[in-house]
């Protein structure tokens, strides 16, 4: 129940959080999208010439390094998902074998506490090919195996996968340990007494019931990727070339070094669309959810 | 309205749910199956602790030893030149000030946005979990879909405005749009907080002709200390290691410490002192580790929280 005292006081504390959101947020976005069909150059531009309103898109999906970003941002969502792999697979283990559970926990959670900087540094460093953990690996005998990915075109976004897995899993391991947790106790315990298998009571019981977790973790995962641009440019700067260019990335390079307005409002506005979509499922996901628990009340 | 509930379900279960309890039995022998387990766990453990371990120990080199390569050695003199460098002489573009300079760029940033962002959200939650407020469901939804917009979308448009207001490139320009910026995640936590106080008190609240702002600060504000010293610690690891925003709005004058050290790790001139780089790392990482080894699970907690902000 709400309270009904007074009407005016309430309206007035929305005020500030009110203007924040028409002003910021929604009126801003609208900007960006009139931008985004128009000629701006280095400065903003508000005539629209109708003939040709979608110039600066058509000119976008000609772009190499825009079809190239929209690659890497699939291949760091696949490589990404690593990560949940790894979150799920460790916290089982945490789960079931009780002991050092919160030194595992301390351990596995700490990358998330620094900036992705930090994290970019010092896998930056490790992937040195000089003196880095190559120079290791050739010092010790292994001299066919290469670890200066970040060096190299085609495995650099490799490197900036193994960075990310390493940063972020520690935070899904968290979700799903809050899911397993939330798991009734008593299905251990049946399937030890009717023999059943662990791994196959993981695979056919824990993880159908715990999709939704994984569902959230694939939605979390999916926004982290569209927002990832700390991490590139502490690695490798969009480089060697722009074989490490995304989306978030190219949109600020387009309109900070290349001084390209209506050109960055269009990548910018593609990437809304993106989000749009992997949004879309989450609220989907959360009505359906919401009905499920009123039939169950019913 | 409960959009949330999906990241909630998980974040919350955390904080609430533990296992049932079990019955004592007997002492079991470690079987083999723990062993592999802990084994597996130790092998990861040592994947995340590495790269700690490999900044740490380069940080105190000479450079010297650095260039022998042997990146897991530790250090054959340990020596604070390379921490003492990257404090005070360490460039960040044309400036050589050291990272002190973005030190305490980022602690000014860090105070305003706190104080701006916490009290702006938690008026805002209070207001649509428990004042009959007719368009509530709507606005929450429209703050639930703000939360998820990319910051791309909306950089221009604040770039405008920030130069408008004459605050662009300072330290309460990088502050306020922390604040704006924060607002829709951290008023969806709040509002979640407040929307479960238990309704006896509110009704005692009302008899006592309580009006809006006195039921706020005598009542909601003593009853927050829990959220807030969580949204508190979410708040300052997320504003001390933001890099895009300072990067965006600090101008030269006021780039927080994160704006410092990417110039400096992306530097592509001359040769790179990689120990200074590490111990300029380091410098950055500290204050967000200490609040991390010291009330780490309060900081799971706003991480997961928060975790609808990506």
């Amino acid at each position: 129940m709400a309270l009904r005292w007074s009407r005016l006081s309430p309206q007035l504390a929305l005020t500030p959080a009110l203007a924040v959101t028409a002003v910021a947020f929604v009126g801003a976005i609208g900007w960006t999208i009139y931008l985004s069909f128009t000629r701006s150059r280095r400065l903003p531009e508000y005539t629209i010439d109708w003939s040709e309103w979608g110039r600066q898109y058509s000119r976008l999906f000609r772009d190499d390094a825009w079809m190239i970003s929209l690659r890497n941002l699939i291949t760091l969502g696949l490589g990404s998902a690593l990560a949940i792999v790894f979150g799920f697979v460790l916290a089982a283990m945490i789960d079931k074998e009780k002991r050092g559970e919160s030194l595992f926990r301390t351990v596995f959670l700490y990358p998330l506490a620094v900036s992705l900087i930090v994290t970019g540094a010092a896998w930056r460093w490790m992937f040195n090919p000089d003196m880095g953990i190559e120079n290791f690996l050739h010092q010790i005998g292994l001299t066919g195996l290469n670890f200066s990915w970040l060096a190299h075109a085609d495995t650099a976004m490799y490197g900036i996968i193994l960075a990310s897995v390493w940063q972020s899993s520690g935070f899904y391991m968290a979700l799903m340990l809050a899911g397993l947790k939330s798991i009734n106790s008593e299905i251990w315990s049946a399937a030890k007494l009717d023999g059943v298998p662990l791994w196959r009571l993981y695979i056919e019981i824990v993880i159908p019931m715990m999709k939704f977790t994984f569902i959230t973790c694939a939605i979390l995962l999916s926004l982290g990727v569209i927002k990832a641009y700390d991490v590139i440019v502490a690695m490798t700067n969009g480089g060697p070339g722009q074989s490490t260019y995304v989306p978030a990335y190219f949109t600020i390079q387009a309109l900070s070094s290349s001084g390209n307005l209506g050109y960055a409002s269009a990548a910018a506005v593609m990437m809304l669309v993106i989000t749009a979509v992997v949004f879309l499922p989450l609220v989907l996901l959360t009505a359906w959810q919401q009905r499920r628990r009123a039939e169950a009340v019913k | 309205m409960s959009e949330l509930t999906v990241a909630q379900r998980a974040a919350g279960a955390e904080i609430a749910i533990d296992r049932a309890p079990y019955f004592p039995r007997r002492k079991k022998m470690i079987t083999g199956r723990s062993i592999a387990v802990l084994v597996f766990l130790s092998i990861c453990a040592l994947f995340f602790a590495v790269p700690l371990y490999v900044v740490v120990v380069t940080s105190f080199k000479t450079m010297a030893q650095i260039r022998e390569g042997a990146i897991f050695a530790p250090p054959s003199m340990w020596t604070l030149e390379a921490w003492d460098y990257a404090w005070n002489q360490a460039c960040s573009g044309i400036n050589c000030n050291g990272l002190k300079v973005g030190f305490w760029n980022s602690v000014a940033i860090l105070f305003p946005s706190l104080v701006l962002s916490i009290a702006l959200s938690m008026v805002t939650g209070y207001a649509l979990a428990l004042w009959n407020v007719r368009w509530a469901g709507p606005f929450l939804f429209l703050l639930f879909i703000c939360a998820f917009v990319p910051f791309q979308i909306i950089m221009f448009p604040l770039i405008s405005m920030t130069s408008t207001l004459k605050v662009y490139g300072s330290i309460w320009g990088v502050a306020l749009v922390h604040s704006v910026l924060s607002m829709p995640v951290l008023t969806l936590i709040f509002r979640n907080y407040y929307k479960d106080v238990p309704q006896e008190i509110l009704s005692a609240a009302i008899m006592d002709s309580g009006s809006f702002w006195r039921i706020f600060f005598e009542i909601i504000v003593p009853m927050s200390g829990n959220i807030l010293i969580v949204i508190l610690i979410l708040q300052i690891t997320s504003v001390w290691n933001d890099y895009l925003i300072g990067v965006t709005f600090g101008g030269f004058n006021a780039q927080p410490m994160t704006v410092n050290l990417a110039n400096l790790i992306t530097i592509s001139t001359g040769t790179v002192a990689y120990n200074q780089n590490m111990a300029a790392a380091l410098l950055t990482a500290i204050p967000p580790l200490v609040i991390y080894f010291l009330v780490g699970k309060l900081f799971v907690q706003g991480i997961t929280a928060g975790a609808i902000k990506g």
